[in-house]
């Protein structure tokens, strides 16, 4: 598939909606909806698409204050993305609609393909045939559509619109990236681009990945994924985008184990997920346990710069805060890197410390922790040529002014750009506003001290690889 | 799948120039000995038949056997003890030069959607109760197969921890290398197994070799 093709999926100027329709409880009205109004479930990310729309069906005049047509080649203007929403056996014809109108990229949302089993193969395979000779890229059948923040463009019957950011999420499921829209919604995790991609008979998970290792849009992928097909393929691309940008992925099956009973003791331990867990590793991909780690990683990657060498320090407030911290990092590898003497005279010398204070790594500036202190702890770690990472906790006690040290965060990520630093604003309620603050300033911050450290730890592996390909290159 | 045997394996080992200890099959107590006395003591004799997997479960292998003598005598006690296995097809004994060192395990699995999916591990329970391997998709290079040698946790024994012998890793990842080519050539081998692999000091070798190939339709 040429990559450019793609565009007219991502970027399309003008949509047409085939199967659109009036009765509200359809998936072709919520596509119509999500175009038009930015989304089914209301929310302040969800902005009309601001390209041309054409509803087709044959009997309504208009829908939602949108002109219809009753068919596609009744519209004159030309079509980047058809959305096609009607049942599984007239897809076909619609299909051949779509080729006689030239319209530069398809999404097949209608399900009843082959995930039926054999019949549904049978018209899947028809419906393919069409696009190839064609030269319509298809996305589907039996997905969920696109959505993409950037472009103002909501082509799915996904719920709602999330924010917008530089996150693209792959997911081979359409019903959890339903729900993580949602989540990300009230979390505000922000998203160059939704992908569901279903049965993926046409473009397949690879095409996207190589389409938004090229997205300016995109600093890092997350992908979900239950199956791959084309095996070498995948790893051929993702090889390929991994070097130009993060790739996080979480695979269903875990668990699954080899069905073949007569077996090499290789062939016992090869179960499909190790495998997988292989080709993940040898791709330079990052894998996430969980739903929640999946975008946990996929932040830090997108905000912040890989951590060029294993050697991170703490801040915080509360001393067994940051050992917990400092036990985290050291399970999942993180080198809590010793502080040279030279920085604790640096410290020392600030005036601004509690006599008190830990004089080592975590470096724990006591309870009664003002923002100056803070300030100074932060800039003279960060100015450290042999510490490459910070992880700032703060616990909310009752002098702790929580807004003054997220701009003290917000200042020092900018003045030290190449180091990264991720954040655990410990708290609920009355930690929220400057947990706010440094979400909109793009510092990954985590309610629990263990996702800092697995943050930490992706930018440290994402250093790390690009280290070694820079070795290989040479 | 059919396994292959001593003889057809050995073919394969040879055509990747895959390092093996001096090893042939003997189908007397007469050969055996002879055989012995060749290749050098000590020597192992091991059952070689298509329907016996797991050779030491069942009395077909006796090891460290130092004279002509106790070779022929093991060959007749392995013959009797495989006897007992209603229908196994026995090729033979196989007569193996004694290896001495750390057993590791190199295998191979051809995967549907990935292709031939590599792995290293320490053999006994290393492998059948901590799991505790790394594997690779091929074809890879030295880098990859000697980061797959120290991913596994046992690593450090092969480092020598507490007084054990280091390990050759550099002979280790050779066998794994070569694997890897055998594994993107030979198509028709589904599954391999190196276990173990005896690897010291010096060396790394082939102790023992399982190849698994598809069934003729």
């Amino acid at each position: 598939m040429e990559i450019k093709k793609l565009d007219a999926i991502f970027n399309p100027r003008s949509i047409a909606i085939i199967g659109a329709s009036r009765d509200e409880k359809s998936v072709g009205h919520a596509i119509l909806r999500n175009l038009t109004v930015g989304c089914v479930f209301k929310c302040k990310y969800c902005r009309p698409f601001k390209g041309r729309i054409y509803p087709i069906n044959p009997n309504a005049d208009e829908i939602l204050g949108v002109k219809c047509y009753a068919k596609l080649g009744d519209v004159a203007d030309e079509i980047d993305l058809a959305v096609i929403a009607v049942p599984a056996k007239i897809v076909p014809a619609i299909m051949k609609e779509c080729a006689k109108k030239k319209v530069k990229a398809a999404i097949i949302i209608s399900a009843g393909f082959a995930e039926l089993g054999r019949e549904g193969k049978k018209l899947q395979d028809a419906v393919v045939k069409i696009s190839k000779a064609a030269k319509i890229p298809l996305v589907g059948p039996n997905c969920l559509g696109i959505i993409r923040p950037s472009a103002s463009m909501n082509a799915s019957f996904a719920p709602s619109t999330p924010p917008q950011g530089n996150i693209a999420f792959i997911s081979q499921s359409g019903a959890l990236a339903d729900s993580i829209i949602d989540w990300a919604i009230e979390e505000s995790y922000g998203f160059s681009t939704v992908i569901s991609y279903g049965n993926h008979a046409g473009l397949d998970v690879h095409d996207f990945m190589e389409w938004l290792g090229n997205d300016n849009e995109t600093k890092s992928i997350a992908l979900y994924i239950e199956g791959i097909d084309d095996g070498r393929k995948f790893m051929e691309i993702a090889k390929k985008v991994s070097r130009i940008k993060p790739v996080v992925v979480l695979k269903a099956g875990k668990t699954q184990t080899g069905k073949n009973a007569v077996s090499s003791h290789t062939g016992s331990l090869a179960g499909s997920y190790e495998v997988y867990e292989a080709v993940f590793r040898q791709s330079g991909l990052v894998i996430a346990d969980t739903v929640e780690e999946l975008f946990d990683i996929a932040k830090a990657l997108a905000e912040q710069q890989p951590c060029r060498e294993n050697a991170v320090a703490i801040v915080t407030n509360g001393g067994g805060c940051g050992v917990l911290c400092a036990d985290k990092c050291t399970e999942f590898g993180v080198n809590v890197v010793e502080l040279k003497q030279s920085t604790i005279n640096k410290l020392d010398k600030s005036g601004k410390m509690h006599p008190a204070y830990s004089r080592r790594n975590p470096l724990d500036i006591i309870g009664d922790a003002l923002p100056e202190r803070y300030e100074a702890a932060i800039n003279i770690l960060l100015a450290e040529d042999y510490i490459r990472g910070l992880i700032v906790i703060q616990t909310l006690q009752a002098m702790t002014d929580s807004i003054e040290d997220a701009k003290i965060v917000i200042e020092a990520n900018k003045k030290f750009p190449s180091k990264p630093i991720v954040c655990t604003y410990m708290g609920g309620r009355f930690s929220k506003e400057s947990i706010e603050l440094l979400k909109e300033h793009k510092i990954p911050d985590y309610n629990d001290l263990s996702k800092s450290a697995k943050a930490m730890q992706a930018l440290v592996l994402r250093g790390e690889y690009l280290k070694k390909i820079d070795k290989n290159k040479s | 799948m059919k396994n292959l045997s001593f003889i057809e394996t050995k073919k394969i080992l040879k055509k990747y120039k895959m390092p093996y200890p001096p090893s042939e099959l003997a189908k007397s107590e007469l050969e055996a000995r002879k055989i012995a006395d060749k290749i050098g003591y000590p020597v192992v004799l091991k059952i070689d038949s298509p329907d016996i997997v797991h050779k030491s479960d069942v009395g077909g292998v006796i090891a460290d056997i130092k004279s002509g003598e106790d070779a022929a005598a093991a060959y007749l006690k392995i013959i009797k003890n495989a006897g007992k296995i209603k229908n196994a097809r026995i090729n033979g004994i196989i007569v193996q030069k004694m290896e001495r060192g750390t057993a590791v395990i190199v295998g191979m699995k051809r995967d549907a959607q990935f292709g031939p999916a590599l792995m290293f591990g320490l053999g006994g329970i290393f492998v059948e109760i901590m799991k505790d391997v790394s594997f690779r998709i091929a074809p890879i290079d030295k880098n990859e197969a000697l980061e797959m040698i120290k991913e596994v946790k046992g690593y450090e024994i092969l480092k020598g921890a507490r007084g054990s012998e280091k390990a050759n890793i550099d002979a280790i990842a050779d066998i794994i290398l070569k694997l890897s080519k055998l594994a993107i050539k030979e198509k028709n081998i589904m599954e391999i197994d190196f276990n173990p692999v005896i690897v010291n000091k010096k060396t790394a070798k082939i102790v023992d070799a399982r190849m698994m190939i598809k069934k003729w339709k």
